[in-house]
């Protein structure tokens, strides 16, 4: 067995207990700032967890985008709650039968999938560079409407959001 | 090895950058007032305001400094002298770059203070005007080097550097880089006169050490960055490839400190409103006339 | 880890070289002084800070010294002593030329008000900094450092050990955690008892929040609490348990708070920027409440004003000088203001040369109170360069051309205001041609129509109120009023600028500068009034003389005026371009009449 093969299911592992102990903080914080950062943080474990499985351009892309968003999220709650500090201590749970049960629920779903399917052996990553180019290729050639639809749907609902912003201001 | 050559290197880097800050802003060049600031810096008490978030308020410091760390990590010193040699370097330096906002973020929220908390929501706005600004760019720069590894981007700059193939691409990335750096006139989030400190006004002593010297760091690897990604980083006649690389990085680092002092601090609204209107347009220009200029020229 | 924690844990020689490591470090380190009651009127009394190796901190915290210029009211020493005792230790505290600096801790060391005095206590506050890392334990609190603290509640226990010291931070963290704890028992919200001590508690946040910056909290400590826990007791339950909501949603979370021009509901939060806020002038304590970057609320007050003047009496030989002691930034002009009304209640006029001798000193004095606003204007705005310029510019020009004692500018003052003009006409030439500094400043700052003022305030305007138009002696100089048309603080900069240097023009027709001397004949008696253009606008003073006693006086200062603007100029802006409002006015707070 050699050192990647130790190291990477571990790395692995490690990034992946991360992102759900941050999981967890984020509903065990008592303010808004705190749980969105942690949330912020489960992400960029996850992006970890890509890097460590050599998904590169996608585990960078991962840790990139999510803390530009969950900073975003972060500053309405500060622009709302103001709280500096989260000396205002409130409760980031509700619906808690609900939720409990839809967690269970889920983690049933995953475990029975984990142990039910028959993965068989493990396909080589492709080098890095190779992964990039056939992501672009991939982008650019055969999910190249797939791509410029959802982009297009994206900026519409932009465009149309600020709109309706403007709109409400003005009555 | 290559890892503590490249620390080595960029500290030695941070310590020239505060030098040369010192010199611009007291006037006095003095090569043992960097040492001198820090161990008084260390010397003294460094207390916390009762009332604030234990874990941001001690992690902001060195998250900022760890993000300059990782951005600088992809950056080639010299042709062999890279601690990671990415296949999406040129991604990674902006993923890590991003890091910067959430730290100041962090900083600006947990210490319970209007100025502090006032400072860190600015970064956030101002990110949201620069971020756009670093990524376009490198985009730009990455097609010309049909690779996002940095050190392909150096040598595709072999017969002629970026700056010159896409000046526009230059000096928005030069500026976003300022900006991520919250040097002045973008030092909106630290802003001396109008918030005393801002983000940094809560830290004393030790922890404002650290905070300065990530500060430091992060402008040796923006700069870095910048001779990477338009100077052609360690290209050059006669001297060696890292006296290339250290030259050109010191040069773009004085020019950012420099920049600063003949304008005035920019209000908020003109950041997003120039990043966006004006920052935007020209960037897709930039990839655009790029793009026509590798298909015409090759 | 502070050297201390270091220190224990290592063999005593060890300890020693370490401390001799900082000390030495210490006392080659810049000295960044943190000035009371400011920068600009460090300047506006001739010292240059900078000059004589110190560097001016924004924030107490980030300074090892505190420098205390001139005689200051007890309330401002009292926000001095909360400012020191959030300077980190080792930290050193020196009075300039102040009599008694009692509520402050007991300075360090006193020196005269003089630049070369400055000079050598710099290098004293560097060797006593070092003096100190050696024997830390020789530092002890200040007995009036204690006074202050006790008196502003939070502000001690805001100062906590470090590290170093285990037992305190355990102590301390235990107490937040029982106060989380407390706040986290979601349940017990709804209950009004709650409530009540909830907004307590944001009402001290809140207070402890004012000392952040260094500032002493001068906001009034009953208002803010009915401001605050009127806020929570109409917000209180859908703020806090979102429990029955389904989903959070921020209409509900925010219902009830007060809501912001643009519609969207926000918490307020009020933050102290002064008395000792480093881009204002000092001793002007404005609170403002942010919604979110936004000012929604502004209060504003002076806490170095002068006191009120009806029913006041007192020796007429003293009451000039007395009156101009009052204003740091334009005595010239208040003794002046003094000795015309005393003329004026005698019906007896100055000859020419005593006119055109006072004409100069005060376009000096006004030359160099608008380049002091420019490099406060500088500083506040991040223009480095600009505030360099300019307060160099000043502190240059309030050393041309001599003191009181000869009549004529002897040549060489002469030629050094015409030097100054040369480098004053550049530095507006500069400005006129900084594109960026025109838009940070146009359309900020704007003031109603109707609203009284004076000054350069007045005249960027467009109207033509200056009292120096109605002077024969300035009359016989060529003197024009500047105007501009615009009320912004574009308008206001390029006003005084224009007048800066045409301030120096007129101080070269007058051909000498003495300030106003005290040699009056006060045997006689008599009403009298008088009215000056002081740098910031038009005060006018009434009194009668009788038996060399002055009283009935009444007096008018623009700044009175002009502090009621703030509130316009800051309300509903976002708070970089509320504070370059609110500087625009270039008011001075040590003539605002309470």
């Amino acid at each position: 067995m050699s050192a990647s093969e130790i190291f990477q299911p571990f790395f692995v592992g490690i990034f992946g207990l991360a992102a759900i102990w941050f999981g967890v903080v984020v509903f065990r914080t008592s303010s808004m700032v705190r749980s969105a950062l942690a949330l912020l943080f489960s992400m960029t474990a996850i992006g970890a967890m890509f890097l460590a499985m050599e998904a590169e351009f996608l585990g960078v892309l991962q840790i990139m985008m999510m803390a530009t968003e969950m900073a975003i999220m972060a500053i309405f709650m500060v622009m709302y709650m103001m709280d500096p500090g989260g000396m205002e201590g409130m409760d980031m749970t509700h619906q808690k039968y609900a939720s409990i049960f839809a967690g269970i629920l889920a983690t049933l779903g995953i475990l029975a999938v984990v142990f039910l399917v028959e993965w068989g052996p493990v396909a080589e990553a492709a080098h890095p560079e190779e992964q990039t180019r056939m992501l672009g290729i991939e982008i650019m050639e055969r999910s190249m409407l797939i791509f410029e639809t959802a982009g297009v749907t994206i900026l519409t609902a932009m465009i149309a959001a600020t709109a309706i912003a403007i709109e409400r201001r003005k009555s | 090895m290559t890892a503590a050559i490249s620390i080595l290197a960029l500290l030695a880097g941070a310590y020239l950058v505060a030098v040369l800050e010192g010199w611009v802003s007291m006037g006095r060049m003095s090569i043992t007032g960097p040492l001198a600031s820090g161990a008084a810096m260390l010397g003294r008490e460094s207390f916390v305001p009762k009332r604030r978030d234990r874990v941001f308020f001690e992690v902001a410091p060195p998250l900022l400094l760890v993000s300059a760390l990782l951005a600088a990590a992809v950056l080639p010193l010299s042709p062999g002298l890279i601690v990671a040699d990415l296949a999406t370097g040129a991604l990674f330096v902006n993923a890590a770059l991003a890091y910067v906002m959430v730290a100041l973020l962090m900083a600006g929220w947990a210490p319970n203070g209007a100025y502090a908390m006032v400072g860190g929501f600015r970064f956030l706005g101002q990110l949201v005007a620069y971020s756009m600004l670093i990524v376009m760019p490198i985009t730009a720069v990455a097609m010309r080097a049909e690779s996002l590894v940095t050190t392909e981007v150096v040598e595709s700059q072999a017969a002629l550097p970026n700056a010159i193939y896409q000046p526009i691409g230059f000096v928005l990335f030069l500026l976003a880089g300022m900006a991520v750096c919250f040097l002045p006139p973008f030092d909106l989030p630290t802003a001396p006169g109008e918030l005393a400190g801002g983000v940094e006004a809560e830290y004393t002593g030790w922890r404002l050490a650290v905070f300065r010297l990530a500060r430091l760091v992060l402008v040796v690897t923006v700069a870095a960055a910048v001779s990477v990604f338009y100077l052609g980083g360690w290209l050059g006649p006669v001297f060696p490839p890292w006296a290339w690389s250290a030259a050109k990085t010191l040069a773009v680092a004085a020019l950012m400190l420099l920049a600063g002092r003949h304008v005035p601090r920019l209000r908020e609204t003109h950041v997003l409103e120039w990043g966006w209107k004006v920052g935007i347009p020209l960037a897709l220009l930039n990839i655009f006339v790029v793009g026509v200029m590798i298909l015409v020229v090759g | 880890m502070t050297e201390a924690a270091r220190n224990s844990r290592s063999p005593g020689r060890l300890r020693h070289r370490l401390r001799r490591l900082v000390s030495d470090a210490m006392e080659r380190d810049t000295l960044r002084a943190f000035v009371v009651p400011g920068p600009d009127v460090a300047r506006a009394l001739g010292l240059d800070l900078e000059a004589a190796g110190m560097e001016i901190s924004a924030t107490p915290r980030h300074a090892s010294m505190l420098v205390l210029v001139g005689e200051t009211p007890e309330s401002l020493r009292r926000s001095a002593a909360v400012a020191y005792s959030q300077i980190p230790r080792p930290r050193i505290a020196i009075s300039v030329g102040a009599k008694n600096p009692s509520p402050f801790p007991e300075p360090d060391f006193s020196i005269p008000l003089e630049q070369k005095a400055l000079e050598r206590a710099t290098a004293e506050a560097r060797k006593r900094l070092a003096g100190k890392v050696l024997n830390p334990h020789k530092e002890e609190k200040h007995a009036g450092e204690e006074r202050a603290e006790d008196s502003d509640g939070g502000h001690a226990s805001r100062e906590e050990p470090d590290e170093g010291d285990a037992i305190h931070e355990d102590l301390e963290d235990e107490k937040a955690r029982a106060g989380k704890d407390s706040d986290e028992g979601h349940t017990s919200h709804k209950e009004p008892k709650e409530h009540a001590g909830k907004s307590e508690e944001h009402a001290e946040k809140a207070e402890t929040e004012s000392s952040d910056g260094g500032r002493a909290n001068h906001k009034d400590p009953e208002k803010h609490v009915e401001h605050e826990s009127m806020n929570h007791a109409e917000m209180g339950h859908d703020h806090m348990d979102h429990g029955d909501m389904g989903f959070m949603s921020m209409v509900a979370m925010t219902e009830g708070t007060p809501r912001s021009s643009d519609g969207l509901q926000m918490e307020w939060v009020a933050a102290p920027f002064g008395p000792l806020f480093p881009g204002l002038p000092g001793g002007l304590a404005l609170t403002l409440t942010l919604d979110g970057d936004t000012v929604a609320e502004s209060v504003v007050s002076s806490a170095v004003g002068m006191p009120r003047f009806e029913g006041m009496s007192g020796s007429a030989e003293t009451f000039a000088g007395w009156l101009a002691s009052l204003d740091p930034f334009s005595p010239v002009a208040y003794r002046a203001l003094a000795l015309r009304a005393f003329e004026d209640a005698a019906g007896i006029a100055p000859d020419e040369r005593t006119t055109l001798a006072r004409i100069g000193a005060m376009e000096r004095e006004r030359a160099a109170s608008h380049l002091g606003w420019l490099a406060g204007f500088g500083y506040l705005t991040g223009h480095a360069r600009l505030a360099e310029r300019a307060g160099k510019l000043q502190l240059a020009l309030l050393r041309a051309g001599g003191s009181g004692e000869s009549d004529r500018l002897r040549a060489s003052g002469a030629s050094e205001i015409s030097r100054l003009k040369i480098e004053v006409d550049k530095l507006v030439e500069n400005l006129r041609r900084n594109p960026l500094l025109t838009r940070r400043l146009k359309g900020v700052g704007e003031i109603p129509g109707d609203a009284e003022a004076s000054g350069s305030v007045a005249r960027a305007r467009g109207a033509s109120a200056d009292a120096r138009a109605d002077d024969e002696g300035y009359r016989s100089l060529g003197f024009e009023a500047v105007v501009r048309g615009g009320g912004d603080a574009l308008s206001r900069m390029r006003v005084r600028l224009a007048e800066v240097s045409h301030s120096l023009d007129l101080i070269l027709a007058a051909g000498s500068i003495s300030v106003p001397s005290d040699s009056f004949d006060y045997g006689l008696s008599g009403k009298g009034s008088a009215t000056v253009e002081t740098p910031r606008g038009k005060a006018s003073l009434r009194l009668s003389l009788r038996g060399r006693g002055v009283s009935g006086l009444e007096l008018h200062t623009p700044s009175t005026r002009h502090i009621e603007l703030v509130e316009s100029v800051a309300k509903e802006r976002e708070l970089a371009d509320a504070l370059v409002g609110v500087a625009s006015l270039d008011i001075s707070p040590w003539e605002v009449l309470h």
